[in-house]
């Protein structure tokens, strides 16, 4: 396109200007990548549950135990493909700020329902062979620089050892990945036997079952049994697909993310508008120039086309820049968070509605002064010179 | 004429000359204010979570947890344990017996009103002593739960929050239903988020044996905490520690301290790009009036004058959208409602807090980015050239 | 087929509504304009001299009216047309020159060439003939704020010729420039006339510029004062 170097020059004639305004789409950008990133590892517990999983806790509470008992009465259930448990241990790591989340759970049967985990045969072996092993997320893995065959002193703010003392000593046997990125892995898991047997509390309770359906159409129809099994016992059970579960959790955070998002993506929109505005003032300016290149000869829509050309440019120069900082910025935080927000990535799907957003900005600035270098009369254009 | 009138008939001429350039400065206006409003929405959320934990805890109130858990949720206490801290030195007696109160805290499932999903509620419970522990304790509507029944009393965050916990009503957690008998404020703490019932009931309901979570104890006006905890630690029976119930409470409140802090990175990177939108703005004022500029200086005003002229236009301009900011962001958030887990896992219902310390924290910000945005243009306004007065309409 | 005539304007009104009021600009005006020619116009403030300018090069239309072009009445062309007509057939020399002020001397003076099919070389090549006919070869690369009045002119002078155009249309070529530097632009645009038998049409209120054209007409409320001077100048 030979009006390009036209496009360019308009594009960099006040060089000032250019750098203010791209840099005020830079931050735009930077914060809607970074804070939607946030916002997608909140919610990536939600997008990751599996189809055919239910989660079976307590009806009081998730936080109040169910009988050991349960699991075998529930893997009887019809429908049942396979069920597992977790028991929540609360544990640190040689602080208790330092939180390491940890479960107690049946190594037999975790891995069968929790598939899309991936761990060596040898390392599965291993781990089933020793009752003091722990098999460690590659994620939570990487934070703490564990290897296999280390042995780590993991603590607990909720239970207490027999023989005194609230820290076990694991090794760790196996590393498990995932299959997909977005996977949790920045957890650990160990024997559930070994577990009751070496804490002070006693009882047989297990913190809530997971379980796998012979298929999702029949989701519904198999929790309702499970429900009714333990109605009007000691402990009913509220049954809940894995995703209903994850979201209700999530929810918990309350309306203050709400809030936040909602903040945030105003302030996002108003500098938009800010800079658009900027802009559109920035094209009205050279209205006398308009006209001039209207008398030479340039048609109305190749105008058109300049000025919108321009805008877009100008959008996504700032735009993907802020992008490409929001990227930098969470592949940075990710690796300081990956404690507490383990699934931060800012990945193809949020870069796509970034740059959709590019796209609108670009063409709504534009298309105000396009559409008035559309219309204006070169007469009056002079005039205005 | 003095710096002074020189300065001031500038700036009245600049500012005259505002409506001219309307778009560009309501932009200016904009920014500023939108920043302004998303730093005082965090400050707001994070002081309001602060305030509501902290003002619940008492200087006077020894706090006992079971050493290793930092909430009451991970915390037990057995019915010894509580007859041997009420031994400890420096626990206030009402006649003969020591003022305590030892306290379960279970977590049971409400629904939001917000989301219309489960949310995790606290039901502790107490017995008459430890409802008298609270300062600003007051029933709002209704009666005190009777001992022995199944009857419980609602904070008013609870009722404000949640559905189904009004006066009269009965509500069922997993199998147990109880009677809603009064509604209780607490001046606004976090206690207000808490269902309050007999500490027996629940130890029976619960199959909690004889145990409680936490124990909370009067002090006397002389009593000294390290005395306590030497004796705690000198008797082996005992696996609790202690500290006041306003530290437990003021260290809980800094779970949404990254709020403020987040919020005040998100405002200082948004502040650099409402900086360049204002940058713009000034410089186009100063291209805008560059002609007046110089036809002042070939009369005789100073540089000086110039120069405060445009950098009085910023200022002006910012903090009109500082305040602007400030006062949607009261209007907005102030006493707004939210909710969120708090650091025992369960909901805390509290209120954004914008004070008017926070404001001026606002009102600040908008200066800045004002000086900011306005120094540099302002200086290009003072190194206008004389000679532009005299040259034609190019 | 060739014509004598480069336009012929029959008959032609022009009127402006505005507010209420009509305000009537030409009522009836007839006007030839051979080949070759260089004409000046001249009149009063409010004369018409802009507006019939405007209508020449196809900028704004009549009201009513013929205007025959090359032989092809043009007054009925659609918005688009007229600019493409205008490419191809009008070069333009304004007052204050109009340059691009984000372009330099040879990419101002390109402009026009963007609209032709031309390969950026033989685009290239016009502009340094254009530029050099102008005697501005050495300032190809400057920028408008570099250059003085008399130099922006002669660039726009090269712009205006570059694509060749058969008419060049001044409105008040010399109004912002001194007497020297004044004469030195009309001497160019004579140049051009006897030189490359480019037909000019000039606006000025200046009789001095208007000395330096074949023929001057005076125009007054709308029509040719009838006070037609055939200028003989002294070359």
């Amino acid at each position: 396109m030979k009006d390009l170097y036209l496009v360019y020059k308009n594009l960099t004639r006040k060089k000032m200007r250019l750098f203010l305004t791209s840099l005020a789409i830079f931050v735009a950008f930077l914060i809607f990548g970074a804070v939607t990133a946030l916002q997608g590892a909140l919610n990536s517990g939600i997008e990751m549950s599996a189809d055919n999983r239910l989660v079976v806790v307590h009806k009081t509470n998730f936080t109040n135990p169910l009988p050991y008992a349960y699991v075998n009465k529930v893997q009887n259930i019809d429908g049942v493909h396979q069920v597992t448990h977790a028991n929540w241990f609360g544990g640190y790591y040689q602080e208790p700020a330092n939180q390491v989340i940890t479960m107690a759970v049946d190594p037999d049967t975790y891995f069968d329902v929790y598939s899309e985990l991936v761990v060596s045969p040898e390392q599965m072996a291993a781990w089933k062979a020793n009752r003091a092993g722990v098999m460690v997320g590659e994620r939570l893995a990487k934070v703490n620089n564990w290897k296999v065959g280390d042995q780590i002193p993991i603590s607990s703010n909720i239970f207490s050892k027999k023989e005194g003392g609230h820290t076990w000593e694991l090794k760790v046997e196996g590393i498990f990945g995932a299959t997909d990125p977005q996977v949790d892995t920045g957890y650990m898991v160990f024997h559930y036997k070994y577990f009751m047997e070496t804490q002070s509390w006693g009882g047989d309770n297990v913190g809530w079952l997971v379980l796998t359906t012979d298929d999702p159409a029949i989701n519904e129809q198999v929790a309702k049994a499970i429900d009714e099994t333990f109605a009007n016992s000691q402990a009913e059970t509220d049954t809940s697909t894995e995703k209903a579960f994850n979201k209700a959790f999530i929810e918990q955070i309350g309306n203050i993310g709400l809030i936040i998002f909602g903040v945030v993506f105003m302030a996002f929109f108003t500098i938009l508008v800010v800079v658009g505005n900027t802009m559109v003032l920035a094209i009205r300016e050279r209205t006398a120039e308009i006209a001039v290149l209207k008398t030479l000869g340039f048609s109305s829509p190749r105008i058109f086309r300049m000025i919108l050309a321009e805008s877009c440019l100008l959008s996504f120069l700032g735009g993907l820049l802020g992008l490409g900082a929001a990227y930098l910025a969470v592949d940075g935080a990710s690796e300081f968070l990956a404690r507490f927000l383990p699934n931060l990535v800012l990945d193809g799907s949020i870069a796509l509605q970034a740059l959709g957003y590019m796209l609108l900005l670009g063409l709504v600035t534009g298309i105000v002064p396009a559409i008035s270098a559309l219309r204006l009369n070169i007469i009056s254009g002079f005039s205005k010179g | 004429m003095s710096i002074f009138s020189q300065s001031w008939a500038v700036i009245v001429m600049n500012i005259r000359s505002l409506p001219r350039r309307l778009w560009m400065s309501l932009a200016m206006v904009l920014a500023s204010a939108v920043v302004v409003a998303v730093l005082l929405a965090f400050l707001a959320m994070a002081k309001g979570f602060e305030v509501t934990l902290q003002s619940a805890g008492a200087k006077d109130v020894a706090f006992f947890l079971r050493t290793g858990s930092a909430a009451e949720l991970n915390s037990s206490v057995t019915r010894d344990q509580v007859n041997l801290i009420a031994e400890a030195p420096g626990i206030a007696r009402s006649g003969n017996s020591p003022i305590v109160s030892p306290e379960l805290y279970v977590i049971v499932d409400g629904i939001k009103k917000s989301s219309l999903t489960e949310a995790n509620i606290p039901l502790r419970g107490l017995d008459p002593q430890g409802v008298e522990l609270r300062q600003n304790f007051t029933l709002v509507a209704g009666r005190m739960f009777a001992p022995g029944t199944d009857e419980l009393i609602v904070g008013e965050g609870i009722l404000r929050e949640f559905n189904g916990f009004d006066l009269g009503s009965e509500v069922r957690f997993g199998k147990y239903k109880w009677k809603v008998v009064g509604v209780f404020s607490t001046g606004g703490n976090v206690f207000e988020s808490e269902l309050w019932a007999d500490a027996k009931v629940i130890q029976s309901l619960y199959n909690r044996g004889s145990t409680y979570q936490s124990v909370r104890a009067k002090l006397t006006p002389d009593a000294d905490l390290e005395a306590i905890k030497a004796y705690l630690e000198n008797d082996p029976r005992i696996t609790q520690e202690v500290q006041t119930e306003e530290a437990y409470f003021a260290a809980q409140g800094k779970s949404l301290s990254y709020m403020a802090i987040f919020g005040r990175v998100i405002s200082s990177v948004m502040a650099f790009g409402a900086l360049a939108g204002a940058l713009n703005t000034m410089y186009t004022s100063v291209a805008d009036r560059a002609k007046e500029i110089a036809t002042l200086r070939a009369i005789g005003f100073s540089h000086f004058s110039a120069f405060v002229g445009t950098m009085a236009e910023a200022l002006v301009l910012a903090l009109i959208g500082g305040i602007v900011g400030a006062l949607s962001a009261f209007a907005l958030f102030d006493g707004m409602n939210a909710s969120t887990l708090g650091g025992s896992f369960t909901q805390v219902v509290f209120s954004f807090e914008m004070s008017p310390e926070l404001v001026l924290q606002g009102v600040y910000l908008s200066l800045i980015i004002g000086f900011v945005s306005g120094f540099f243009p302002a200086w290009r306004a003072a190194s206008v050239p004389v000679a532009v007065a005299f040259q034609g309409g190019r | 087929m060739t014509h004598e005539n480069l336009f012929i304007l029959k008959n032609l009104s022009k009127r402006f509504v505005k507010g209420k009021e009509t305000i009537s600009i030409f009522d009836g005006l007839d006007m030839t304009i051979p080949k070759g020619d260089f004409l000046a116009i001249m009149g009063p403030s409010g004369s018409g001299k802009t507006t019939l300018l405007n209508l020449l090069g196809g900028v704004d239309q009549p009201t009513g009216g013929e205007v025959i072009f090359d032989g092809e009445r043009v007054d009925s062309l659609s918005e688009s047309q007229l600019t493409k007509w205008r490419a191809n057939n009008i070069g333009f020399i304004f007052q204050f020159y109009n340059l691009m002020p984000m372009l330099n001397a040879e990419r101002n003076v390109e402009l026009p060439l963007l609209l032709t099919n031309l390969s950026s070389k033989e685009r290239m090549q016009r502009v340094h003939t254009a530029l050099k006919l102008v005697g501005l070869e050495d300032r190809a690369k400057h920028m408008p704020s570099e250059m003085s009045g008399g130099q922006l002119q002669r660039v726009a002078i090269a712009r205006a010729v570059v694509s060749d155009p058969k008419l060049l249309l001044c409105d008040e070529p010399t109004g912002d420039l001194d007497r020297q530097t004044a004469d030195e632009i009309l001497q160019m645009l004579q140049l051009l006339n006897r030189d490359f038998g480019k037909t000019i049409v000039m606006v000025t209120h200046d009789p001095a510029a208007a000395r330096y054209a074949s023929r001057t007409l005076h125009l007054d409320k709308g029509q040719f004062v009838e006070k037609e001077q055939l200028m003989e100048k002294s070359a």
